[in-house]
């Protein structure tokens, strides 16, 4: 098993951070343009706690070369499943994802935490943790250089996934602005 | 948010379709409440992070895009999988659905 990780900080408050997630894969973000389809599968709001819980539905159109796929006999398309759950009292969300295709060969684990940042005012923290396990038979050789190529894979997707959710933070500020701005107008008319 | 893997089912989900599908060119605007992914944001924005946790706005929506989708994910043999997926829910159920 590898382990990836990584924290960064967004200058945006918990609260924006934490709606705009939901947007994260919308058109504005034009760094995630593999990912097809997100959809919701159950999400219900735990009456003791007040805690979200959502499961959601990733589906990626990957750039795999051909002989991978010829290899594994799949088609270009695979899903992640993601589970989620909002604290709104203690303001942290946590993303936990699986992969569904080639979960058989490749099993990549991935948390994600939204927490407000400890130092600064009006930024959050987002924490990353991966861990990546090649399950084909097999020498360890081979497997250790599979874990090492998906680490890799995910250090750079991590970069892109970071400045895609920088431009969706941006739009989802002006978008919001705008809409407050309208009802304001609307209301005083 | 994104489009949904069932064509057929963005009529309920989502008006926003991707910019670069131009047979459809759909403006981005925020109106029309009336879709499930923008009643989400809504009230999740401005109910539920300001504490009114028991509210379920939209429940009626979710229902209608959920029974188009669950079609489709059994279709595509996709329902099997996340049953799979889901088994392991119960462990970060237990560790993430209590209070912190």
């Amino acid at each position: 098993m590898k382990v990836f990780s990584s924290t960064c900080t967004f200058d945006y408050s918990w609260d924006e951070v934490s709606t705009a997630n939901w947007r994260k894969y919308c058109p504005w973000n034009d760094k995630a343009t593999h990912v097809v389809g997100v959809d919701t599968i159950s999400r219900t709001v735990d009456p003791k706690t007040g805690i979200l819980r959502t499961e959601r539905l990733i589906t990626c159109d990957q750039s795999v070369p051909q002989w991978v796929l010829s290899l594994f006999g799949g088609s270009a398309t695979s899903h992640v499943y993601e589970i989620s759950y909002v604290d709104p009292m203690a303001k942290k969300v946590t993303m936990c994802s699986s992969n569904l295709t080639w979960s058989n060969v490749l099993n990549v684990r991935e948390t994600v935490v939204y927490q407000p940042s400890s130092v600064l005012s009006a930024a959050t923290e987002f924490s990353q943790e991966a861990k990546i396990t090649a399950l084909c038979g097999g020498w360890q050789k081979i497997k250790n250089k599979v874990e090492e190529a998906s680490v890799e894979r995910f250090r750079e997707n991590a970069k892109r996934g970071r400045e895609g959710f920088e431009t969706v933070l941006e739009m989802s500020r002006r978008v919001f602005g705008e809409q407050r701005a309208l009802e304001n107008q609307r209301l005083q008319a | 948010m994104a489009a949904s893997i069932a064509p057929e089912c963005n009529e309920i989900k989502e008006y926003a379709h991707r910019l670069s599908d131009s047979t459809r060119p759909q403006p981005l605007t925020w109106h029309g409440y009336r879709k499930y992914d923008t009643c989400f944001l809504k009230w999740y924005s401005e109910k539920y992070l300001r504490g009114n946790t028991t509210s379920n706005d939209c429940e009626a929506l979710f229902t209608k895009y959920k029974s188009c989708l669950n079609k489709i994910l059994k279709e595509k043999g996709i329902d099997s999988m996340l049953d799979d997926a889901r088994k392991s829910s119960s462990e970060t159920d237990a560790e993430f659905l209590r209070k912190s």
